[in-house]
């Protein structure tokens, strides 16, 4: 994959006479594959020609397998012998008490994680583009990205010894007097959802921050001056040229964000989750494993899996259209 | 130009592999009968036939159980390969239900060659994943002598073959357990000592002498604050808190349900979730919770923290079986010196009030046909797999994987009886030592009971003189003290009660999946239960919360699934029936 990307890179030639046919036409959309055109950018072609194929064999014939959701699939009979079933597993997941809790909790899971990571890396990224002094900056930024790198099951851990009741907040907390005796933050269902928005927080916010520094570093300096010139302060230089430059990205992310937000996580739920708060902990995800995988009931698996890609092309249309209308910038 | 033509060539490649990677599996095939299995090829200086490096086959297994990994080149291992010419890798569960581990790797296409799917059994057999035993069985005489013909029966799945064969709780020769591998409330025998050896009959009398040695001694010796009681609620190891009311009542490990035997020719189906002596027993955590004798984290640690926990040697006591926690104390515990201090678990045999007899300990063996060691159809040598799992029932090569080396792990004396100094025994607690040495290959065909050579045990620790000579001065002055030769003594479950054709009911429950109304509720209850047990323990209205408890249950309809154990029940029966 990654051979493939660099791949463009060797046909650099083609692209300039592409660039200077651009400004001549106008319109390159409008540009005839003939022999002729075809023999000049047949490399260029070619790796288009790699990624249709990619795509087709690995986003779209796999689709064939959503035929499993309407049988009642076994390894054995496999795809061909298996015993069709219409609507059944779609019927058994709606008729599910569980599967509907499950939604809601990976719905408002992903709503909350996608809303706190994302103020929390543009926050983060302005305050820190204010200070002046190059070396902290860089000092800070290297160390709030660090977190990105461990894998879920080692920040779990962290936030699950530092939560016990022999962890550090409760050690802290009993110490100020503001406890009495210790507190099982994991018992307690209204403490979930939080905590695994903290843990999104605390992983990912440096990560999420680096396209919106890039963003910042190209705003024109000049405009920067010219609003210190008319009197704006810092926070109105934040407010009135920071933001709105910095708009077009934070659009587009959060667009392409939207349709994740069906997928609001696998690992922390799974691995922070217990008895006592699963009603809040589950996600489809989650389900899925636990049904599809765990049970070898691959249809209804499969069936949630639709359910859950539904969902998000839903999403990713409403939002693409809000933005649309507001005049922003949009995906398609 | 040369740039560009490298590069597509290299793009095409990239998709080629690509391509590669989703090739078919093979549709597996039942061998009528057994292929040739490899000889040894080479001698060693001993002049024993064994088998050259380049003819030792490597294999696999996974087991859905946690497990240490040893390590390669282990010192065992090596020798069991030379001898047999396979060395089998094996990996264990790490952090996923059996179930969904076994799905992943069924899934993934990627088998092991061995595995013992533990609840996920079933579904490789519906996957028709696993090669049949049935023509090895007649082959190799030490497989077939694991079971009789009635018992081997209990394994043949419905196309008419076997698959697996469980490889615990079976006995070579007369019995020698000395120890108790069930369930019981567990409790140090520190406490004991100190509170003068009484006579624990009940859940009140168990938890009054926790709560007031905690009174006494707020701390261990080193500092560390005694945890009266703690109790696993943990994914599946949630039996912990869940199965006691059967236990309380008086009956087997039947594990899901209980088996009612008041008309001894029609045992019916009973669920012990709702019953009073259930209920008392949950509204006396509750009491014990809110007094604060309680492990506050009890419902939220996991398994790894549990261990951890114990392993201080803090926990006064907890309700487990054996398997469970043993095992893996047992290093730290010898590594501290804990056991010295009288931090040893005995189990308890208790019931609720009324009850008389009750049988916590399952004496002899069980026979589990839901799960054990199986080959899969991506063995590439079925014939070598099979070969191996007789050789390793030897036994020379079972000594070496369960005793040891002669003259480094254990001695012989006169009388021929095996024995080991304090320092071997200390080596086999030693976690280290034993991923470089010890190889006991355990979930792989074994036995318990006593030695072919009529005097030693299969296992070291039925050996009597071995267990008693490594127990430590308070463990055994417990014993003493109640007058008891071992645990089964110590738990003093009632003797004589012949197990039903039934018996374990919970190897059905085990491989129930969702295709069925019974399996679906199962599922449910599962559920529900693991939300609301600790729920209740931990309530502050306990009565309120009982009861939204049970309507909660009520709404998972156990009827379905309690029907069709029921149906179970009479095919078993009906069956030993016939047979007998």
């Amino acid at each position: 994959m990654v051979l493939i990307l660099w791949l463009p890179l060797f046909f650099k030639e083609d692209q300039c006479t592409m660039s200077k046919r651009k400004t001549a036409e106008l319109d390159i959309t409008k540009v005839k594959l003939t022999k002729k055109e075809f023999k000049r950018q047949w490399g260029l072609i070619f790796v288009a020609a790699l990624y249709v194929i990619y795509g087709i064999v690995f986003y779209y014939l796999p689709l064939g397998g959503w035929i499993m959701a309407f049988q009642n699939y076994k390894l054995k009979t496999g795809l061909f012998h298996s015993k069709f079933v219409g609507l059944a597993k779609f019927k058994f997941l709606f008729e599910d008490d569980r599967f509907i809790r499950v939604i809601r909790n990976t719905l408002a899971m992903g709503i909350i994680n996608l809303a706190v990571t994302f103020v929390t890396a543009i926050a983060f990224a302005i305050l820190l583009n204010e200070v002046q002094s190059r070396w902290f900056k860089k000092t800070i930024q290297t160390i709030s990205y660090l977190p990105h790198f461990l894998s879920w099951i080692i920040v779990c851990g962290i936030i699950h010894d530092s939560l016990s009741s022999t962890g550090i907040i409760n050690e802290i907390l009993l110490n100020t007097h503001i406890l009495s005796k210790p507190y099982n933050f994991f018992a307690h269902p209204n403490w979930f959802w939080p905590i695994v928005a903290f843990s999104n927080v605390w992983k990912e916010t440096g990560w999420n921050a680096i396209i919106y520094f890039a963003a910042i570093t190209a705003i024109d300096p000049a405009l920067y001056e010219a609003a210190a010139i008319d009197g704006a302060g810092r926070f109105q230089r934040i407010w009135y040229v920071t933001l709105p430059s910095i708009k077009p990205t934070i659009m587009i992310l959060l667009l392409m964000n939207i349709g994740n937000v069906i997928n609001a996580g696998f690992e922390v739920q799974y691995i922070l989750g217990n008895g006592l708060v699963q009603r809040v902990s589950e996600t489809i995800d989650i389900y899925i494993l636990q049904f599809g995988v765990g049970n070898m009931d691959y249809s209804l698996g499969t069936a949630a899996g639709i359910f859950k890609t539904a969902v998000s092309i839903v999403l990713i249309f409403i939002f693409n259209q809000i933005a649309k209308s507001q005049g922003d910038e949009h995906l398609f | 130009m040369k740039k560009k033509i490298i590069s597509c060539v290299m793009a095409s490649a990239m998709a080629m592999s690509a391509f590669a990677a989703c090739s078919g599996t093979t549709e597996p095939e039942v061998l009528e009968t057994a292929g040739p299995a490899p000889t040894a090829d080479a001698t060693n200086a001993a002049g024993e036939e064994v088998f050259s490096e380049d003819a030792i086959l490597d294999m696999t297994m996974f087991s859905a159980m946690p497990g240490n990994e040893i390590n390669s080149g282990n010192d065992i291992q090596e020798r069991i390969a030379e001898l047999t010419g396979v060395r089998v890798k094996e990996t264990w569960l790490t952090g996923q239900t059996a179930q969904e581990a076994v799905g992943s790797i069924i899934a993934s296409g990627d088998l092991p060659d061995f595995i013992d799917g533990g609840d996920g059994m079933a579904q490789l057999y519906d996957a028709g994943l696993l090669v049949a035993w049935d023509p090895y069985i007649e082959e190799y005489p030490n497989l077939k002598e694991l079971y009789s013909d009635a018992e081997w029966e209990m394994f043949r799945q419905d196309d008419g073959h076997i698959y697996w064969a469980n490889v615990f709780c079976n006995s070579y020769g007369e019995p020698k357990a000395t120890g108790h591998n069930d369930e019981a409330f567990w409790i140090q025998v520190r406490v004991l000592e100190w509170a003068g050896y009484p006579e624990i009959k009940t859940l009140d009398q168990y938890f009054d002498l926790i709560e007031s040695y905690v009174d006494a001694n707020p701390t261990m010796e080193n500092g560390t604050k005694n945890i009266g009681y703690t109790c696993l609620c943990d994914d599946w190891r949630y039996f912990c808190i869940e199965n006691a009311g059967q236990f309380l009542a008086g009956y087997p490990n039947d594990g899901s349900v209980i088996v009612n035997l008041t008309d001894y020719d029609k045992p019916t189906i009973e669920d012990y979730n709702t019953t009073q002596i259930t209920h008392d027993y949950l509204k006396k955590l509750n009491e014990v919770y809110n007094a604060g004798y309680m492990d506050i984290d009890f419902a939220t640690q996991t398994y790894d923290e549990y261990i951890q926990k114990l392993s201080t040697g803090a926990v006064l006591g907890m309700c487990d079986q054996y398997w469970d926690f043993a095992y893996s104390i047992a290093g730290p515990y010898a590594e501290q010196g804990l056991d010295k201090m009288g931090c040893d678990y005995v189990p308890l045999g208790l019931v609720a009030d009324g009850i008389t007899e009750q049988q916590w300990h399952a004496y002899g063996d069980t026979l589990n046909n839901s799960s054990g060691c199986a080959v899969t159809t991506s063995c590439e040598d079925p014939a070598a797999a099979f070969q191996f799992l007789s050789r390793i029932l030897d036994q020379e090569i079972h000594d070496l994987r369960f005793w040891g080396i002669q003259g480094e792990d254990y001695l012989v004396d006169d009388d021929g009886l095996f024995y080991r100094t304090e320092e071997m025994r200390a080596n086999w607690k030693d976690e280290t030592f034993k991923a470089n040495h010890c190889c006991t290959y355990s979930y792989m065909p074994q036995w318990l009971g006593t030695s072919h050579d009529g005097i030693n045990a299969m296992q070291p620790q039925e050996q009597a003189s071995e267990y008693y000579a490594g127990l430590a001065e308070p463990f055994a002055n417990c014993l003493k003290a109640y007058n008891a030769g071992g645990l089964p003594d110590m738990i003093g479950s009632v003797k004589g009660v012949e197990m039903g054709f039934w018996y374990p009911m919970y190897s059905y429950s085990n491989s129930m999946t969702t295709e069925t109304a019974g399996g679906v509720a199962w599922e449910r209850m599962g559920t529900t239960k693991h939300e609301w047990l600790p729920k209740v323990v931990m309530s502050t209205n306990f009565d309120a919360d009982w009861a939204s408890y049970m309507d909660a249950y009520a709404a998972c309809k156990p009827e379905d699934f309690l029907a069709e154990m029921q149906e179970e029940l009479d095919r078993r029966v009906e069956m030993g029936n016939a047979n007998s």
